[in-house]
Formats: structure tokens, C-alpha cells, sequence
């Protein structure tokens, strides 16, 4: 029973960060419907820069890390917007060749990323060593941080989304572009905030992931499918869904990796997957066309 | 006329290649290099079928590719069969597994189809990893696998040019294979799903027969492909899933233009060639790959060949009255 308990904290400690890169891989695509191969290596790239910051050459707390990561992040899912997907979708088959050039650019970053860093594993220091003791539960002050930055994370976008003018633009956008052009909204300049601030979320989930497991140059792919399978469990489109989708399969995870080992988490996530869009085609609360 | 124009310079192509032993046949390099060249070109021209024909977003393709060579591997190693049996069931195996999938994903659409298939391809290695009582020999693969024979002649791993013989047989037949469904009414039916499914539906296609029939013939083939590359290279493990190649199919289906099937295979040629030219800077080889695949698809969506083809005569249209300007700006 204790241990069990103690799985389900770790499970909820990891599904909430899940949520979080799960749902910037969502933004992207409910907001200009490109799928984006790259996000991944985003991914990397976050927890990189943090390394290169508080390890690699400089000795800086993590504060100076969320401070840097978070606008070079935007800026880079910023520019990859506008060079790479802006000139595609002028194309006839846009979604499979913004698809095939985010897989491209998925190759390239990662590359870059053992070029510049090397292909041995690295690893951040834990926020704070420390744990609490609560009654007999040993939880480590790490996870605590990991889920309630998860959790404001989410909140703030949901808030930004909802009250904000330019999250109503992005929604307006993503629910009919035409109509959302011909009121003036730019919707062209949604789609790369939408992709910068996707690239932020997934550098800051980098950085919080990064001490527990390491960080390597092609580690992004794990996060890239884990995200979507996520999301296509919850259903494109559906935030509640996709959060759903989130605690679900992370608690799901951590049992399993307790019971058999890490290596059936993909075969355990893939048959609950099938199994849940054979029933329903849209994934559980799937709302998107 | 143009369909006839490219199906003969295809078979052009393969009838010079078929003399390319005369030059080479002290040269395992190159041939090997043509080997590897055929088998993607087949596994190419499969999955474009499926991508480009069909519409669906299927990347399960190496997948089948590799239940294909385990199948071979096993049926030989274990149950003793004749390679060339072998290599018939690896391709009715992976054909199998297509359907299945298929069905499976009769209700799905774009990205949720491109996960599913995605997933079988990633659930397949620890499959096999962990399958080590079914004798799929764990992480290591299999070793061993006999080598073809025919009519007593048993080919060696030395001698490679009864293997491109082989290979080149197989890929011809389903080049030719695949050439025709595109043009029969399977292909019609495929193209019209692709393009306008509600319309084609309400016409009396039936969409689900469709996407379970292109699984199967596409699993099928690259099934096949797979159990020949088992028996070529002898050993087959879940390394063939890895990314890396992954990527590498992927960028030559691209490189040659989605849904243009004789074509598409010059991008199978591009970067087969790209990847012997680059082995003395190995570390950049991914990087220079990832550049091509952003360049190309932004520079020429339509593939190599349509590219250098408007190029080279656009002259010609632009006098012919210019009609593609127009359009362009309008959009």
C-alpha cells in the first residue's frame, strides 16, 4: 500500500509535467494545424541551454536559466514559424510537407545538439536536494516544484487563452482563420506566437525534467511521441482532454515501470491508445472537425 | 502520355541497370551500393502508395519492412522452410499485419492515422526485444539466417551479383506491380478518397474496402523487400527500426516527391548518392540531411524531377501564354 502510494506521486508528479509538453504540442496544432516534428528537439534544446548555463560554462542558478531559456525559446519557435512553415503553406499539400520539413528540421537541431555538445549524456542538478517528511511519505521537494510550476503553467496559458486579447485572436484563429482574416485579425503573427510560445513550454519542461532523467541529443523523440500519443488520447483540440489524457497514461506509466519495467510502457500506452480510438475515432474528448 | 513516357524510361532505367554486372561484377562495392538502392526504391515506391496515392499519413512502412525480415529469418531458421518460402512469408506476414492495421483504423483520420501506424513502429522494437522466448533473439536479433539457393546454386555473401539478379527481379515486379494499380480502378479509387473523400463516398466508393486493400499490397511488397534484405545481409535485429533509417526513407520519399510514383524513386537515387559522398564527414552527415529535407520541400514541393522539369521548360509555358502567373499571384 505505502509504495503504491508512493508510485501514484511520482505518477502525478511526472503526468503533470506531461501535461505541460503535451499541451504545447497541442497549441501549435489547434492553433494553425501544422504538426510539428521538431518539438522535440525544442525539447532539447531548452534543457541544453539550462545546462550550458548552470553547468556547462557558467555557474548560474536556475532563476538566470528560466530567464534565458524562455525568450530564446520563443524567439526560436518564433523564426522557425517564419522561415520554414510560412513559405509552406502557400504549397498544395501543406500539412504533409509541414509535417515532413518539421521531421527535416527534427534531423537538424539534433545533430546540431551533438555537434556542439557532444553525444555523452549530461544532467542538471535537482532544484533542491531536500525531501519532505510527511508522515511516512518521503516526497522529494523537486517533484513539488515540478508539479506546481506544471500546474501555474497551465493555468496562465488557460488564463491568456481566455481573458487576454491576443489569446482570443489565437482562439478566433484556430477556430476559422478565414473568418478571423476578414475581422483583421493577423493571423499569421498568431500562428508564430503560437509556435514561440509552444517552444517556451517545452524549454521549460526541459529544464524541470532534466534532473531526473538525462539530457542527450536525440532524448527529445521520447518526449516528441509521449506528447503525442497524449494528446491523440485526449482528443486534438480538447485541453481538458488533453490534460485527462495526461494523468491517465502518467500514472498508468509509472505502475507499469514499477510492475514489468520501462520497457513495456510504450506497448501498454500504444494498446490503450488503440483500444480508445477504435471506440471513439477522436480520441476521449476529441471536439476538433 | 506522359504516364507511358515515364513508365518506359523506368524500364529503360532497369534493363541498363540489368548490364551494370558486366562493369561492375569485380566491384562488391558498387554493386552493393545498387542492392541497397533497388530495396529502398521498392520500399519507397510502397510507401508512396500509401502516402501519395491513398492520402493516408502512414509511417508504419518500415515496420512491415522489418516483420517481414523477421518472419523470413524465423520461418528458416526454426521451421526449416525454403528461403524462397521465406520470403513469401515474410511478405503474407507483413500483408497481414497491414490489414489488421487497417481495420484497426478504418474510423481514423491525418494525425491520428500518422500516430497509430507511427506507434506500431515504435512498439515493435521492444516487441522484439522482449520476444526472446518466442525466439526473436532479444536485443541482438538474428544471426545466421541460411542464404538463398536456386536449383543447387547457393548464393554466397562474396559473390553479389546473383543477389542483384534477385533483387532486381522482385523490384521489378513490383514497380510494375504497384505502376499498375495506380493506373487501374483501384488507383482511380484511391486518388478520389484522397482528394475528395465525402464526394467519392457518396459515389458509391467504398472507402473502408480501399484502405484496407492499400495496407495489405503495401505491407505486402515492403514485406517481401524486407525478407530479401534478411537473407542479403544475413541477421536482422531491432536495429532496423532505428531512427536513423527511419529518417533516411523518409527524406528519399520526400526528395522524390509525394504521389508521383515512377519519380519518386530518383529521390531513392539522390540520397543513396548523398550518403556515399558524405561517409568522410560522418558527423555532418544528419545535419546536412535535415538542411536538404527544410530546402527541398520549401524549394521544390513537387520533387527532384518536376523541379529540374520546370526549370528547364519554363520558357516554354511562360510563352505559352502564361497562365501559371496568374494564378500565383492570386493566391
Amino acid at each position: 500500500m505505502h509504495t503504491l502510494l508512493e508510485i501514484l506521486i511520482g505518477g502525478i508528479a511526472n503526468s503533470s509535467l506531461y501535461a505541460v509538453m503535451a499541451i504545447g504540442l497541442a497549441l501549435v496544432y489547434g492553433i494553425s494545424k501544422v504538426f510539428n516534428w521538431a518539438y522535440g528537439s525544442f525539447f532539447t534544446w531548452g534543457a541544453y541551454i539550462a545546462w550550458f548555463l548552470c553547468v556547462g560554462s557558467f555557474q548560474f542558478g536556475y532563476t538566470i536559466a528560466f530567464i534565458v531559456v524562455i525568450p530564446v525559446m520563443f524567439l526560436l519557435g518564433l523564426s522557425v514559424e517564419k522561415i520554414i512553415i510560412r513559405p509552406l503553406r502557400r504549397q498544395k499539400g501543406w500539412e504533409i510537407n509541414t509535417m515532413m520539413a518539421t521531421l527535416g528540421l527534427a534531423l537538424f537541431l539534433d545533430s546540431l545538439a551533438r555537434l556542439c555538445f557532444g553525444p555523452y549524456m549530461k544532467s542538471l542538478p535537482l532544484f533542491l536536494e531536500k525531501n519532505i517528511q510527511l508522515g511516512s511519505f518521503v516526497i522529494g521537494l523537486h517533484e513539488i516544484i515540478m508539479f506546481l510550476t506544471s500546474i501555474i503553467m497551465i493555468i496562465l496559458l488557460e488564463v491568456f487563452l481566455q481573458k487576454t486579447w491576443t489569446g482570443m485572436c489565437m482562439r478566433a484563429v484556430s477556430q476559422d482563420k478565414i473568418g478571423a482574416r476578414m475581422v483583421g485579425i493577423p493571423a499569421n503573427k498568431m500562428f508564430g506566437y503560437a509556435f514561440g510560445m509552444s517552444a517556451s513550454f517545452v524549454g521549460i519542461a526541459g529544464i524541470l525534467l532534466s534532473p531526473k532523467y538525462f539530457i542527450t541529443p536525440g532524448g527529445g523523440w521520447d518526449v516528441l511521441i509521449k506528447s503525442y500519443v497524449i494528446i491523440a488520447f485526449g482528443g486534438v483540440g480538447s485541453m481538458k482532454g488533453t490534460l485527462y489524457g495526461a494523468f491517465i497514461l502518467g500514472i498508468m506509466e509509472s505502475f507499469i515501470v514499477y510492475q514489468f519495467g520501462s520497457m513495456w510502457v510504450m506497448i501498454f500506452w500504444f494498446t490503450t491508445l488503440l483500444g480508445t480510438l477504435i471506440i471513439r475515432p477522436k480520441g476521449l474528448l476529441g471536439t476538433w472537425e | 502520355m506522359r504516364i507511358d513516357r515515364e513508365i518506359i524510361i523506368l524500364l529503360v532505367i532497369l534493363s541498363i541497370l540489368a548490364f551494370s554486372p558486366l562493369f561492375f561484377h569485380d566491384n562488391p562495392y558498387v554493386l552493393h551500393f545498387l542492392i541497397m538502392c533497388l530495396i529502398w526504391s521498392s520500399v519507397v515506391a510502397a510507401w508512396d502508395l500509401i502516402v501519395g496515392y491513398a492520402g493516408i499519413f502512414s509511417f508504419g512502412q518500415l515496420a512491415f519492412f522489418t516483420i517481414g525480415a523477421y518472419a523470413a529469418g524465423m520461418a528458416s531458421l526454426y521451421l526449416g522452410l525454403s528461403p524462397w518460402l521465406g520470403i513469401l512469408a515474410g511478405g503474407l506476414l507483413a500483408g497481414l499485419v497491414g490489414v489488421l492495421l487497417g481495420v484497426a483504423c478504418l474510423n481514423l483520420k491525418g494525425v491520428y492515422m500518422a500516430l497509430v501506424t507511427f506507434g506500431l513502429h515504435l512498439v515493435l522494437a521492444p516487441l522484439l526485444t522482449l520476444g526472446r522466448p518466442i525466439g526473436t533473439g532479444g536485443s541482438r536479433g538474428l544471426l545466421g539466417i541460411p542464404e538463398l539457393e536456386l536449383g543447387g546454386y547457393c548464393f554466397s555473401a562474396l559473390e553479389k551479383v546473383p543477389w542483384f539478379y534477385t533483387i532486381l527481379v522482385i523490384s521489378f515486379l513490383s514497380f510494375f506491380f504497384i505502376f499498375f494499380i495506380t493506373r487501374s480502378s483501384y488507383g482511380l479509387a484511391f486518388r478520389s478518397l484522397r482528394d475528395a473523400e465525402p464526394f467519392a463516398r457518396s459515389l458509391g466508393v467504398n472507402g473502408y474496402k480501399y484502405k484496407v486493400v492499400v495496407f495489405g499490397i503495401s505491407a505486402f511488397i515492403t514485406g517481401i523487400i524486407g525478407a530479401f534484405y534478411a537473407f542479403y545481409v544475413s541477421s536482422v535485429s531491432p536495429r532496423m527500426l532505428g531512427l536513423d533509417t527511419f529518417l533516411m526513407v523518409m527524406i528519399m520519399l520526400i526528395i522524390g516527391g509525394v504521389g508521383r510514383f515512377p519519380r519518386v524513386l530518383a529521390g531513392v537515387l539522390f540520397i543513396s548518392l548523398l550518403n556515399e559522398f558524405l561517409r568522410p564527414v560522418e558527423q555532418f552527415r544528419s545535419l546536412i540531411f535535415g538542411a536538404v529535407v527544410i530546402f527541398s520541400i520549401i524549394l521544390m514541393p513537387q520533387g527532384l524531377i518536376a523541379f529540374f522539369e520546370n526549370k528547364f521548360f519554363q520558357r516554354k509555358k511562360n510563352l505559352a501564354g502564361g497562365k501559371k502567373k496568374l494564378k500565383d499571384t492570386q493566391l
